[in-house]
């Protein structure tokens, strides 16, 4: 018993979870939780601040990585290979639908949290100082994460990727100047073929995720020395808005308090490399809103977790991902369309190749990256962001509209058919 | 608050555990091994003792499948089809009855699916039968099996099938390719028929477009040729035959149907007396061929009928554009042919052709090669109906010399031309003369106008 017991602190080495010292010890001696801090603001933990969009966002990665890893034991990335282990997984691998399926739509659902969860962060005003550089990566995320779903639609080699990319790499080529080339590079020649699927399949399985890693790293690190979650809005103090200091960034105006408040607690940052100590002031209030972060953020995470994991199961159980005949070159779908996330810019480019395949995007991911740089507004308050608020509104309603437009209602030739209207397409 | 968490995250996990069983249970139970299943008990029935009995029963259940490399495809009908190489199951029911009659094409080398069609990767019936979205080619019924013969059997006679071998005269000589594309030659107005074959339409649909073809596909350009019920059958074993699939030199009928018989068709057929003779007996505007397979090579020689010009700079010969085996079978007939062979020959020729006859000889070639005949008749008489043309068919071109002069005609065979519009308001006529500039050498277009001044006929005196 004794020995078991001793095998067991040597795995741990914390005290017994019963105590404060053992809760925090459970925290930062361990490499995976310590980018928790040990004790987290209870306010934050509250599911409708965040809705645990970032935490879902990131399990969809993870159950992307593993079922990703898996299938690609069972992938050729070169035609028609390919297409026949698509099918492979369908027939004889045991579960391989299942594995595909849960890919699939981990893949689609990562997309749209990415979104949700930029939305979020921005109508909570969460970019706003000293966050306002944790969005730019947030923004490299979202376009990171469009890389991969895009890069993956090829893969499977059947018409429906075929086309997609082929259309999806044509608005790119609209791009004056260096469009061409780009497409050019990215598929190894003038039209989607072998080189193409083999550089889609690197661009996929070592490129991007690999950086997307990275840059989720930064971005999670980057949370933390922020000081966590921003405060949810309903807590926010008037009168304190401006002189909010932060471990790690110390604004210049920020006071070095340390003999004032009586009740006040003082924690301080020490062997920081400019010989200042850092020193964060925390109210005796704040502090009785404090819990620790073990049981009360990690069940809470574990919880979002499962529900991620099941909701994407129930789904590929039901729900098979698609598969189309084998990629045909010469025969084109009428209509051919992108992936539906880039359907918003195909139904801009249809009415302007322009515009949709230029100027749209990349005002967009300016003006993205730009935000936080452009909105000088220090409130986070709605009522003081009306017209902000209202702009983001119009651009998030303008993309869901156009991309509706785009899947739904737009048949043969590009004309506008009403999904419930069926339209008999391919014989001459 | 807490422990309501606590205790959702334990309903949540037992749920993921459930689903992970749901998937392994649906991944574990596919209709295939009910199969199995049935045929281990058929198989048990004709043991003699319950020991014999037992083992049959244990066999596991297992996927099988024909990997065939050389034909790009891998066929587990067999998964289920358990009995198909079995004669003892003979009398067996559907799907494990005896597949009998295979001849040379053993199911190890060839699998199920170059002849049956079908989607031979999967697993379970609906799929595997290739009834379903997203797959081309389903299960082909037993009426148009044999059409499957074609997709190796691509040249030549094939025993059993006159279909085939009717079907692709037809094609060849009632100007097809005049609008639709096979293999890279012919035009665009219909569409490419390459890979017909795999095209997931039914032999039914293709009948009845043969027979009508507005009645099935509304507003069709395509002129009612007006086939007979076996003519529209031979076409559509043809069609269903088409498949740019590459099947390998196994599988090819390259090493069993060239033989001098076919070669010596072909010899006649192409008109090689005019220019060659065998042993001092033909034409002397070519070399003669005697012995012709001494001097040299097999390559060589295939070469020379690929590419006349290449081989022997300013050779004279044309380019005939023959199919491999085609060229195997004229090789294999010039080493055999003898003097007796050309004068054989040449009595149903009476006379050798002056180079004038020669050049209308192969414009008239052309001209049915490259399928002007679809529209213009084989007579040149025209008439296939194109509505809102002036005239409402496609002209005659017997009397194109009253109205255009030599090369004009040749500038309309380079250029195209759009049919004048009777009523413009209507839609434009279905059919429209081509651009050939791409298609056709100089030379050909030069001929085929020869072979249409030939046959002018003459202007009434009284002009």
């Amino acid at each position: 018993m004794n020995l078991i017991r001793e095998i067991w602190q040597s795995i741990v080495r914390r005290d017994p979870l019963s105590t404060d010292k053992g809760k925090s010890e459970l925290v930062f001696l361990n490499v995976w939780l310590h980018i928790h801090p040990a004790k987290v603001k209870k306010e934050n933990l509250k599911f409708n601040h965040s809705f645990y969009l970032g935490f879902i966002t990131f399990f969809l990665f993870l159950i992307l990585l593993t079922t990703g890893i898996a299938l690609m034991c069972y992938y050729r990335p070169y035609p028609p290979q390919a297409y026949q282990d698509m099918k492979d997984l369908q027939f004889v691998v045991f579960m391989g639908p299942f594995l595909r399926n849960m890919h699939r739509w981990a893949a689609h659902g990562m997309v749209v949290c990415v979104f949700l969860h930029m939305c979020r962060v921005f109508y909570t005003g969460s970019y706003k100082k000293p966050r306002q550089f944790n969005w730019v990566i947030g923004v490299v995320l979202l376009l990171l994460t469009l890389g991969l779903s895009f890069t993956g639609y090829l893969l499977p080699w059947d018409q429906l990727a075929y086309w997609a990319i082929t259309v999806g790499t044509n608005i790119g080529s609209y791009a004056p100047f260096i469009g061409g080339q780009v497409r050019e590079i990215l598929l190894g020649g003038h039209t989607v073929g072998e080189a193409a699927l083999l550089r889609f399949y690197v661009l996929h399985v070592a490129v991007l995720p690999a950086a997307i890693i990275l840059f989720t790293i930064v971005h999670f690190w980057r949370v933390r020395k922020d000081g966590g979650l921003s405060r949810p809005v309903w807590k926010l103090k008037p009168e304190k808005t401006e002189a909010l200091v932060t471990i790690g960034a110390p604004a210049e105006t920020a006071p070095l308090n340390i003999a004032a408040a009586s009740k006040d607690k003082t924690y301080g940052l020490m062997e920081v490399v400019t010989g200042k100590p850092i020193f964060e002031t925390v109210t005796a209030e704040e502090e009785a809103d404090t819990v620790f972060s073990y049981p009360y953020a990690f069940v809470r995470e574990a919880v979002v977790l499962m529900a991620t994991v099941t909701t994407i199961m129930t789904m590929s159980i039901f729900m098979n991902a698609p598969l189309e005949e084998l990629a045909n070159p010469a025969k084109t779908p009428n209509p051919a369309k992108a992936p539906w996330y880039f359907l918003g810019l195909q139904e801009l480019v249809s009415h302007s190749a322009l515009l949709g395949g230029v100027v749209a995007p990349t005002l967009m991911v300016l003006a993205l990256i730009a935000i936080p740089y452009l909105d000088r507004n220090p409130s986070r308050r709605p009522a003081d962001r009306k017209l902000i608020l209202w702009l983001f509104t119009f651009f998030v309603v303008a993309n869901l509209v156009l991309i509706v437009v785009g899947t739904f209602f737009r048949g043969p030739g590009w004309a506008l058919v009403p999904p419930w209207v069926h339209v008999i397409s391919g014989a001459e | 608050m807490e422990r309501r968490l606590q205790q959702l995250f334990f309903v949540l996990s037992l749920v993921a555990l459930a689903l992970i069983l749901a998937a392994a249970w649906q991944a574990n139970s596919p209709s295939w091994k009910t199969y199995q299943k049935q045929f281990l008990q058929l198989e048990a029935q004709g043991e003699p003792n319950a020991v014999a009995k037992a083992a049959v029963l244990a066999t596991p259940p297992q996927i099988h499948q024909t990997l065939l490399p050389g034909l790009q495809r891998v066929d587990r009908c067999t998964t289920c089809h358990l009995g198909a190489d079995d004669p003892t199951m003979k009398d067996a029911p559907e799907p494990f009855r005896y597949h009998a009659g295979l001849g040379p094409h053993i199911a190890s080398r060839f699998g199920c699916t170059i002849c049956h069609g079908g989607q031979g990767l999967a697993t379970d019936k609906e799929d595997a039968h290739g009834n379903v979205e997203f797959w081309q080619t389903p299960l082909l019924s037993k009426e148009y099996i044999r059409a499957s013969c074609g997709r190796c059997h691509k040249e030549g006679d094939v025993p059993d099938v006159p279909e085939l071998a009717e079907g692709r005269h037809l094609f060849e000589t009632q100007g097809c390719r005049g609008c639709h594309k096979l293999n890279g030659v012919g035009g665009s107005i219909g569409p490419d028929l390459t890979e017909e074959g795999a095209n997931h339409r039914s032999p039914d649909w293709l009948e009845r477009h043969f027979l009508a073809p507005n009645a099935v596909s509304a507003g069709s350009a395509m002129p009612n040729f007006h086939f007979t019920r076996e003519q529209a059958r031979d076409l559509t074993y043809y069609m269903l035959s088409l498949t740019s699939e590459e099947m390998g030199t196994f599988f090819s009928s390259m090493r069993s149907i060239p033989g001098p018989a076919y070669g010596r068709q072909l010899f006649v057929e192409k008109n090689c007396v005019s220019c060659h003779a065998v042993g001092g007996v033909g034409a002397k505007t070519g070399p003669d061929l005697e012995g012709v397979t001494k001097r040299h090579s097999m390559e060589w020689l295939d070469e020379q009928l690929v590419n006349p010009e290449l081989v022997y700079p300013g050779s004279a010969m044309p380019e005939y554009d023959l199919e491999t085996n085609a060229r195997k079978a004229l090789v294999a007939f010039m080493a055999v042919a003898t003097s007796d062979d050309l004068k054989s020959i040449l009595s149903g020729k009476p006379r050798a052709q002056s180079p004038e006859e020669i050049a209308i000889e192969a414009g008239k070639q052309d001209f049915s090669r490259f399928g002007c005949v679809g529209c213009h008749g084989t007579e040149l008489q025209g008439g296939v109906a194109n509505p809102n043309a002036q005239g409402g068919e496609v002209p005659s071109l017997l009397h194109v010399s009253d109205d255009y002069t030599k090369d004009e005609v040749i500038a309309i065979i380079r250029n195209g031309r759009v049919p004048p519009i009777d009523n413009p308001a209507g839609p434009p006529p279905p059919l429209y003369m081509p651009s050939w500039k791409h298609l056709l050498s100089d030379e050909d277009i030069n001929r085929i106008a020869d072979y249409l001044w030939s046959k002018q006929q003459l202007k009434k005196d009284s002009w």
